[in-house]
Order: structure tokens, then sequence, then C-alpha cells
């Protein structure tokens, strides 16, 4: 009888041991791998997005065009206004982000700083304009304009019953000739997600 | 005589469990009232365990948010109503062992979910945070998330109002600032539909909005379809299309009303009589009344004692109860009331009202039968031991009964909205807060207001007294 008793007590304690060794665990991953935990937009749709959409763009016929065109010089593009009109509050400068990085990387495209950052260099160059010596100064009128402009959209649709959720996102980007007004690409990018929430539990 | 004492423990440690929700209420509006927005912050922040504790989480994080909102820390408001948010959307997967245990004690101990209204009023205040903020994105997913919480919430009580008319209104105001049209007139007219399914009427210029909006889109049908007096002209609405910026007023107004607990306690003889008491809320006074009770089966002539707590409302005699508002020292202006919490409270509690009666009603019979076998199986052939044991049993009985008061304590009791149509440039406007008989109780200036062109500027004002 005992030991039943010792090991009734064994096995509580093994139990309570398991319970407590819960609280916080932190693990490194792959920056790369994809992970889902609620269901929302989150770093792995920002990154695939932006690639695939990139990826798309570029390989398109206006590019070969433009780039005769241009006598062989690869197109500048700008990054104009991404806009969110999901349910989500997406972080949208971490998604324009991983476009310009995608767009650089390709090796396909130059790259002209957007219209905020413009500010930011023109407020830097006044200030050397009276600040730098003068074989340090940068002279204004001097920027490279760009010759397309690439805007988008991210859109979302939920559709719910219980604890069942299907969410789904249309990322529409666009590429407009700055000169023309003319469109030369229209992109999009459709992601579909599932949400399960159990009604009960223990 | 161990088991005795055990039983005797058991109801002195009981007696000092005080409901929560009191105790919070208690402490937190007199700072409120004399100290200020920030004292109030600081006090719920620094007593966030002691009043509010781990199953009232997200109301620590909603009466975070709306403090912080009417002390113009709109992103500290944000990050609150977004954690609150998430508590409330984690909520809703139930704990089995927590809805087991309020079956046998109280609904305190069961996670807080919020109200429908509170829900709603989430989205209300995180739509002016951004819009005050001037980000019309932010405010827009905001928009968003709110139709998709009113979606739930209609589809997990199909029978009951969950909708709400100031935030369909504010929806519109949001799509026309996106330049949805189509999507704001959808809203304006949601809107009208909201109002006529609450207690509330509709405001006149609040329509006034609607018509022109749906006159702009030739939505002639859906006017009529309103069966409202159709509108001859739509002055201010059609001024502020012209213009096209705006300085939209609102305003908050008194402190909405909270929770009290009606206690009926009494005692019964099987099939006999059963002499039940409590004591009125308002005026205080004792009331008594007897009823027929119900047999028990197996029991002789032993008395039963039960308790049961009710939550009901109490209201607040609001120093503030409108506003007047005057623009570059031009005429006054009396915004209308947008959305009572008090009636919305009062909705709550009566759509509740079967659920609560019938979740006490099973946790009294189950504690009373739990109490009489106690003092059976505890019986000690002393009669004089066995009275006092017996009335300790019925007091820690009683203790546990708690009636679940958890609602938000910061919100106003009156939501008034007014928008004006201004002209580009720099503008100062002033909201004198007023009682019922038009006393001035407080001014709220805000000069040299920049509005730049197509601009919508949102003022927040906060007489929450």
């Amino acid at each position: 009888m005992s030991k039943i008793w010792t090991l009734c007590l064994c096995a509580s304690l093994a139990f309570l041991v398991g319970c407590s060794s819960g609280g916080k665990k932190v693990s490194r991953i792959d920056a790369n791998s994809v992970t889902d935990l609620s269901g929302s937009w989150n770093d792995t749709d920002s990154r695939l997005v932006a690639d695939e959409m990139i990826m798309d763009c570029l390989n398109r016929p206006w590019y070969q065009t433009m780039v005769q065109q241009k006598n062989g010089a690869v197109p500048t593009v700008v990054i104009g206004k991404v806009r969110n009109k999901s349910h989500e509050h997406i972080n949208v400068e971490t998604f324009v982000k991983d476009i310009e990085r995608a767009l650089i990387n390709s090796g396909k495209a130059d790259f002209v700083a957007n219209a905020e950052e413009r500010s930011e260099l023109r407020d830097e160059l006044a200030s050397q304009a009276g600040n730098a010596t003068e074989e340090t100064r940068k002279d204004a009128g001097m920027e490279i304009g760009a010759d397309l402009m690439l805007t988008g959209t991210l859109n979302s649709i939920v559709d719910q019953e219980g604890g069942e959720q299907v969410i789904y996102y249309q990322i529409d980007m666009e590429l407009t000739d700055i000169q023309s007004h003319r469109k030369v690409w229209v992109g999009d990018k459709k992601i579909k997600k599932f949400v399960n929430q159990s009604s009960v539990k223990m | 005589m161990k088991r005795l004492a055990l039983l005797l423990l058991s109801a002195v440690l009981l007696t000092s469990c005080a409901n929560k929700s009191m105790t919070r209420y208690e402490t937190l509006a007199p700072t409120l009232e004399k100290k200020g927005f920030d004292a109030t912050i600081a006090e719920v922040k620094k007593q966030q365990k002691d009043l509010y504790g781990s199953n009232s989480e997200y109301l620590y994080y909603y009466d975070l948010g709306v403090l912080n909102h009417y002390n113009r820390n709109f992103d500290e408001s944000i990050k609150n109503f977004e954690k609150a948010e998430k508590i409330y959307d984690d909520l809703y997967t139930k704990s089995i062992s927590n809805e087991a245990a309020a079956i046998v004690t109280n609904d305190n101990v069961r996670p807080y979910r919020a109200r429908p209204f509170e829900v709603l009023t989430m989205y209300q205040l995180q739509i002016l945070n951004y819009l005050a903020k001037g980000d019309v994105d932010g405010a827009l997913v905001e928009v968003k998330r709110s139709q998709i919480a009113m979606q739930s919430l209609y589809q997990k009580d199909q029978d009951k109002v969950n909708d709400n008319g100031f935030l369909r209104y504010l929806s519109a105001l949001v799509y026309e600032l996106d330049d949805e049209k189509d999507d704001a007139a959808i809203s304006y007219y949601k809107t009208v539909k909201a109002y006529d399914e609450s207690k509330m009427g509709l405001p006149n210029e609040v329509y006034e909005y609607v018509t022109e909006s749906l006159r702009s889109l030739d939505r002639e049908d859906d006017i009529k379809d309103l069966k409202k007096p159709e509108l001859a002209s739509t002055p201010r609405a059609s001024a502020a299309r012209e213009k096209g910026q705006e300085i939209v007023v609102i305003g908050y107004a008194g402190h909405s009303p909270i929770l009290g607990e009606m206690y009926l306690s009494g005692t019964f003889v099987s099939g006999g009589v059963m002499n039940l008491y409590y004591k009125d809320g308002e005026t205080g006074n004792k009331v008594s009344f007897t009823l027929v009770a119900p047999p028990v089966a197996g029991a002789g002539s032993e008395t039963f004692h039960i308790g049961f707590a009710l939550p009901e409302v109490r209201k607040h005699n609001s120093r503030v109860d409108h506003f007047e508002v005057s623009m570059d020292g031009g005429n006054r202006m009396k915004p209308e009331k947008v959305m009572s919490v008090d009636d919305e409270l009062r909705r709550n509690m009566e759509d509740e009202k079967t659920t609560t009666i019938t979740r006490t009603a099973v946790r009294v019979i189950l504690r009373t039968i739990a109490a009489q076998k106690a003092k059976s199986a505890t019986n000690t052939g002393n009669v004089l031991l066995d009275l006092v044991k017996n009335v300790g049993v019925d007091v820690a009985q009683g203790q546990l009964e708690q009636a679940d008061l958890r609602v938000g304590l910061f919100l106003p009791n009156s939501f008034y909205m007014t928008r004006i149509p201004v002209d580009a440039g720099s503008h100062s406007v002033s909201v004198a807060a007023q009682g019922s008989h038009g006393e001035t109780v407080g001014v709220y200036n805000f000069d040299n207001i920049a509005v730049r062109k197509g601009q919508k500027v949102f003022l927040i004002v906060p007489a929450i007294k």
C-alpha cells in the first residue's frame, strides 16, 4: 500500500514539475522560415509578396521595351504611396522596404529615394551649402529623375462563422511611367488563410 | 472537530473576499474627480493586481485606453485598446474549468468578456484616436475591424441589437475622408437603421448628412426606404461638401452608470414559506417579501438559507449634460447627442437578464444543496456546536455569492458631436460643457486650429464630470 502512495506522490510531483516548466522560452529561427501564429499579416507575407511581385514585374515585356528606349540603361524607379486598405494595421513601411530590397537586389532597376527621403536629403544639401567645405559640398540640381513610379494597395476580405475565419488578402501594385502617366505593369498577389479557433478548452 | 474547524476557517477566509468591481470604482472614481486623467492612469497601473486581477485584464486595458484617449495620449490609447481587443478575441475560447468554477462560486471567477457596447465603443474610440492623429488609413482599418466585430456579434446573438448608430456614422465619415463615396453612402444608410433599432432617436444633424450623401449619389430610393420625413435642403452638409474642410467636435458628457449589487437573502422551510429581503440600491431601504417555498426532496423541518446577488444599473448624477460650441466668436451651436451609454448598458442588462437569472438560480440551487449536505455530514450531535457550525456554513455560502458587476469605469454618459464646415486656415473653437439647467461646468478653448485644404480636424472634449 505504501508503495502505491509513493508512486502517486512521485507522479504528482512529476506532473507539477512539468506544469511549472512553462513560462517564456526563446529560441532562434531562420529569418526566412514560414511562421503563422495568429493568421494575421506577418513578415513572411510581406517578404514573399514583395519578392514574387517584383520578379513578376521585371520579367514582363514592358521591361525590355523600356531598356531599349533607354539605350540599354536600366529604368529608374521611385516608390510612391502603398496604401493599407485592409482590416489590419499592417506595417506598410516594412512591406515597402521589402519591395525596395527586392528591386535593388534584382539588378534590373535603379532606384531613387522617395518623396520623404528626398525632402530630408534636400535639407541636408541646403545645410551643406552653408556649412561644408567647397571640395566636399554636394551640388543641388544633380538628382536623377525617376522613369517609373511604383504604387499599390493592400486589401482584405474576411469571411467568418463562429470560430472559423477565412482571411483573403489581395495586394495590387502598379508601375506608372512618370512622363506619360501610362501604366506599364499591373500585378497582383493573393493570399488566403484559414483560421480556426476552438470554442472550448480545459 | 477538524471538519468543523475547516469549515469555520473557510467561512472566515471567504468573508474577506470583497467584490473587486466595487473596490475598483470606490478607489478610482474619487481620483478621477479630484486629480484628473494623469493621476487616474497612474493609479490604475499601480493597482492593476488589486483592482483588476487576471480575470479582468480586458477591463484594465480598456479603461487605460479610454483614459489615455481623454488625455490626448492617442498612441498610448491605441496600444491599450489593441491589447484589450486581443484579449477579447482570445476569450472566444471558453475554459471549461473556469465555467465549472463559476457555477459553484460566482461569475467573477470567469475572465471578463466585454459587453457588446463596450466592444463597439472600443472601435469608436480607436477610430477617433486615428482621426485625431490625422491617420485616415489607420481609422479605415478600425472601421473594417468594427464591421467584422459587429458581424461576429450578430452571428452570436441574432435576436439582440448589436449595431450602433454613432459607430456607423463615424464609419461613413472615415469613408468620406478616404473618398470612398459609395461605402460612405452605405454606412450613412446603415446609420439610420442602427439608430432606429436603438432607443435613441436619429439626431437631426446626422440625418442631414445622410440625406446629402445619398442624394449626391442618386440614391433617392434609399432615402425613401428610410421612411423619414424628407428634408427640403441640407445646408450644413452641402456646405461641408462644397468647402471640403470641417471641424468636428466630439464631446463626452458626464460619467457612465456603473453596476451595483442587489443582494436578496432569506430562509425557507421545504414546502412552507420563503422570507426574502433586499436592500434597495437607490433608496437604501430594506425591502422584505414572502413567497411560497419550493419543496426540497428528502428535506424535513430544517431551514434552508439562500442568498443571491444580481447586478443592477446605478446612474451617476453627472454634472455635465450637454455642450455649446462657438467658432471664431460666432453664433453658439448645440451639438446633438449621438450615443447614450446609459441606454446601452440598460439594454445590455435587459438582453442578458434571462441568462443572468438562470445562471444565478442554478448556482444558488447547487450551492444550497451542497451546503445542506455539508451541514448534515458534519453534525456533531452537540446542539450548540451544530448551530454555530451551520451558521458558519450559511455565512460562507453567502460570501461566495457575488454578482458580476464588471463594466468599463470611465466611459461618458453621453457622446455628443457636431460638424462645422470651415474655410481652410486658422480657427478658434470654444466649447462650454453645461449642466442640465444650462449652467457652465467647464470651458474648453481650442485656439489657432490650423485646417488644411480638404482636412477634417477632430476636437475631443472630455467633460467626464
